[in-house]
């Protein structure tokens, strides 16, 4: 037991995955080249994916790694790519030890609540269980929005369609 | 303890699952080695020529040389690359190549396979990290070449993506699930039989979408060697230039294993042992992506996103509305 937490493969990955974020989203800020920056912002998303996977919900999991870590990514890296190499950008100086102790307190503050407010709330229900859904999750999302949310949804991809036409004309050159 | 589809995890489990990880990167490593020859062998014979057939009996250890040439050699790092960026772009285009084995079924027995219920979004997921390796490499080179061929790489492989993952949807509206190995059960009982058959549409549009992925002649434009030097790995040497081969090649391998199983019916076959099927099928489908190669010059690179665009993607949508509109009315 470690603060109250059985020790098994599922709090041993849970706390490899939340390193991995922390450290990615670490490096994301302290780096200063935005080419490495857009890398660790990737070892982010794969630590969230993993998150996601660990609770059960394999598909939204994926879709993050496609979507974040591969198209978004790559939309970033294209993005930089087309702009100048130079721009590795000369950001603000040194923070001065006021307000770097100002900022280290604040947070401390704010960790410590919501550790407080997290570790003494009684939570309902078993946390151990291996499968948190009754089915697989492809067939619940689908349910959810093909029958639940379908006007919803169709509404979104169309206002998804008016905005993907919408920035190729905008892009487009005049003629 | 190899048995991790039907029983729960436990450390026998992770041990196996370690120990079978090993046995699928030496029998790719093995392949990958073979494909190489084959390629070079069937290409020869293609186009009047012998082929290798110094190194060994029939140059059978042709690759085996050249792989340890390329292990001995130099690593090169250009004064002007982006060190770290150069460094990790090969391994993070290699990485993917290898996971996504993980939810092939190569035999009936689902001996080393993941029962991953997403299993066909897990492949199209991981793969899409390798681009982000290739336009890393082709980035972090400082070479224009390197950085034309990754641009357009990136740019070829995320359009290409789409019509890959609408061609496979089909597979998917016939067979109700995203599980690899349960599309290849459903195939052999499934009154049409193989998915080729009534998904010919979109086995065309994955073939073709397989070989623009693969970044192989026809679509071969980010490593044209005429035009780009090698595209994103010019500068690339020993073996960080052989985890670039290796990635391209073991996804060659892993293409053919999905397009088996998502198409041609996986393991399922009748009198031999199954693992010999699914050898037979894949083996096919790679001397078929080298017969194209072998076969088609290269397209230019304006006719190659519109065909993406305006060709694949509404020809992969119409398979995808005949599909439901067809398993209503039959």
């Amino acid at each position: 037991m470690l603060f109250g937490l059985p020790i098994t493969g599922a709090t041993i990955t849970y706390f490899v995955l939340a390193l991995i974020i922390i450290v990615s989203g670490v490096f994301m800020l302290t780096l200063t080249n935005v080419m490495h920056m857009a890398v660790s912002l990737v070892g982010v998303f794969l630590g969230v994916a993993g998150i996601f996977i660990l609770l059960g919900a394999d598909f939204v999991g994926l879709v993050q790694v496609m979507v974040y870590a591969g198209a978004i990514t790559i939309l970033m890296v294209f993005a930089l790519m087309l702009t100048h190499r130079g721009l590795n950008g000369h950001l603000q100086g040194e923070v001065g030890p006021f307000r770097g102790t100002l900022t280290f307190l604040s947070v401390a503050i704010i960790v410590g609540t919501l550790l407080y407010a997290i570790r003494s709330t009684p939570w309902p229900g078993s946390t151990t269980a291996l499968q948190p859904f009754h089915q697989s999750t492809v067939n619940l999302i689908a349910n959810a929005i093909f029958h639940q949310y379908t006007v919803a949804f169709e509404l979104v991809s169309a206002v998804l369609t008016v905005a993907l036409v919408g920035a190729a004309v905008i892009a487009r050159k005049e003629e | 303890m190899f048995s991790w589809q039907t029983q729960p995890l436990t450390w026998m489990h992770f041990l196996g699952m370690l120990i079978g990880a090993v046995i699928v990167l030496f029998l790719v490593l093995f392949i990958v080695m073979y494909t190489i020859y084959f390629e070079r062998k069937v290409i020869g014979w293609m186009q009047n020529r012998i082929g290798p057939n110094r190194v060994g009996p029939f140059g059978l250890l042709q690759s085996a040389a050249d792989v340890f040439k390329l292990l001995l050699k130099e690593d090169i790092i250009p004064a002007n690359a982006d060190r770290p960026m150069f460094l990790i772009a090969p391994i993070i285009a290699f990485v993917p190549s290898f996971m996504v084995l993980a939810v092939i079924p190569y035999t009936a027995t689902h001996i080393f396979t993941a029962g991953l219920n997403v299993g066909v979004l897990y492949y199209i997921a991981l793969s899409s990290i390798s681009i982000v390796g290739i336009v890393l490499g082709g980035w972090a080179s400082n070479n224009k070449y390197s950085l034309v061929g990754g641009l357009r790489s990136a740019a070829q492989m995320i359009s290409y993506e789409i019509p890959l993952g609408l061609s496979i949807l089909g597979v998917i509206m016939l067979a109700g699930s995203l599980n690899l190995n349960t599309i290849v059960t459903h195939q052999a009982t499934d009154r049409f039989g193989w998915y080729i058959i009534p998904q010919i549409i979109g086995f065309v549009v994955f073939v073709i979408a397989a070989i623009a992925e693969l970044n192989r002649t026809p679509f071969d434009l980010p490593e044209a060697e005429s035009e780009l030097v090698a595209g994103y790995f010019t500068e690339y040497t020993g073996f960080r230039f052989a985890f670039y081969m290796l990635a391209e090649y073991v996804y060659v391998f892993a293409i053919s294993a999905l397009g088996t199983t998502l198409f041609l019916g996986g393991w399922e076959g009748p009198f031999l042992p199954s693992w010999l099927w699914f050898a037979i099928k894949t083996s096919a489908f790679i001397f078929f992506l080298f017969w194209v190669r072998a076969t088609m010059p290269r397209i230019r690179i304006d006719q190659l996103m519109g065909f993406a665009w305006k060709v694949l993607i509404p020809v992969a949508l119409f398979n995808i509305l005949l599909t439901g509109a067809l398993s209503l009315i039959l």
